[in-house]
């Protein structure tokens, strides 16, 4: 996209309402482009402005201790270790342990494998990654939105070190060509490598990257007509 | 957001009366309702402490971010509600001076408020009714175009426009009191 294309659509990119696939291309540019950096940044102090002129509106005293009682229940119950902490990881090894994930990705030797061995090996890559940090680990399943059967499943690792990856594996039964992937967050969007069905309607898409992916908990599957199927990735 | 982030009173307390008159007044313009508002305002502080350490300085403002997430949560709350359309209401009430908060700290809050008003008023009808649109009702450019019976380009425009023009009223030098 040109940055003339990419300035029309940052007001929409900044709210959140752009198709995904738009969204991608406007967050791509966006991260080789100073300029257009800088016009988002703009957009963003007019949406402040809007937020002191139109709500800014004083709520009761009591709901300021009740905010931060319900704060500290959630801190005192859950158990993770205070975030942005994390802990010392033996990054060489997990790097070792993504490449060759990857690699067994790549030599096709899960695209081969039938559906429900799909579904076996991405809670088999679960346990697995649990051993080397489960609090990092979540798993999805995709439910399909329109009428054709759409089963799969989606395993994120997120990394507080260096490489943290997605594995999208589906089963479409009757489905052909290809389809978009795109994993979303409040106000991102990523898009994966387009997956390409096979006889018995599998396929699969992965990503590995040194991005943080927390932030992102929800992958979806696109057609020509839109939206096949989504998966919500929910936290161990 | 890194001492929020690692659980400190202190932080979450400055987060809350940095942001939650804000969000409490998104909540109104857009939920219609004080109990709506005051849920907003608890799921909203939840889910920035979920996501803390997501929060990314080099990608924005902490306070776009924060009105952002209190923004989807609020249009999720819409979409459950299956409401196709909203008459914006403004309460009327002006922001009140908090308690916590310095003399010096509530006058600049008030003459930035001021002007922000004033920004919006400078608005053309047009680009207020965009803006609203974009803005409270999550709608899309072209969605927008359709609700005002204007082209694509048009609506585009006037977003962004209207944004530009309200980050411009900012930029200026408060008034000599």
């Amino acid at each position: 996209m040109t940055c003339d294309e990419v300035r029309e659509q940052l007001a929409e990119h900044l709210l959140g309402t752009l198709e995904p696939p738009v969204d991608a291309e406007v967050q791509r540019h966006l991260r080789g482009c100073a300029g257009c950096r800088r016009d988002m940044a703009a957009l963003a102090e007019g949406v402040s402005t809007l937020a002191l002129a139109a709500h800014d509106v004083e709520p009761p005293e009591a709901l300021r201790d009740r905010t931060l009682s319900t704060l500290e229940d959630e801190w005192t119950t859950d158990p993770t270790p205070a975030r942005g902490l994390g802990r010392r990881m033996m990054w060489l090894g997990r790097a070792a342990v993504v490449v060759a994930l990857a690699g067994a990705l790549a030599w096709g030797a899960v695209a081969s494998s039938r559906a429900s061995r799909f579904e076996a090996a991405a809670h088999k890559y679960e346990a697995f990654l649990g051993i080397l940090g489960g609090e990092n680990v979540r798993v999805g399943q995709f439910d399909s939105s329109t009428t054709q059967q759409f089963t799969g499943s989606v395993v994120m690792y997120d990394s507080t070190v260096e490489q943290s990856w997605v594995l999208v594996l589906v089963r479409a039964p009757g489905m052909q060509g290809t389809a978009h992937v795109t994993l979303r967050s409040d106000d991102r969007t990523i898009e994966l490598r387009p997956i390409e069905f096979e006889a018995g309607g599998e396929a699969s898409t992965w990503l590995v990257t040194s991005s943080n992916l927390k932030a992102f908990d929800h992958v979806s599957v696109w057609g020509d007509a839109g939206i096949i199927a989504t998966a919500t990735l929910e936290s161990d | 957001m890194r001492a929020f982030a690692a659980r400190e009173r202190g932080a979450a307390e400055d987060l809350y009366d940095r942001f939650a008159s804000r969000i409490y007044g998104l909540g109104i313009v857009m939920l219609g309702s004080d109990a709506a508002a005051q849920d907003l305002v608890q799921d909203t502080f939840m889910k920035l402490w979920r996501s803390a350490d997501r929060y990314d300085p080099s990608r924005g403002k902490l306070e776009t971010w924060v009105l952002l997430v209190a923004r989807s949560l609020a249009i999720d709350g819409l979409r459950r509600r299956v409401l196709e359309s909203r008459v914006l209401e403004r309460t009327g009430r002006p922001a009140e001076a908090s308690p916590e908060r310095g003399p010096d700290e509530v006058a600049e809050t008030m003459d930035l408020a001021d002007r922000a008003r004033r920004a919006m008023s400078g608005l053309s009808d047009g680009q207020r009714a965009a803006l609203e649109l974009a803005y409270f009702a999550g709608k899309t450019s072209a969605e927008v175009a359709e609700l005002e019976g204007i082209p694509l380009g048009t609506a585009k425009t006037r977003i962004r426009t209207a944004l530009l023009k309200l980050r411009e009223a900012l930029q200026e030098q408060p008034r000599d009191v």
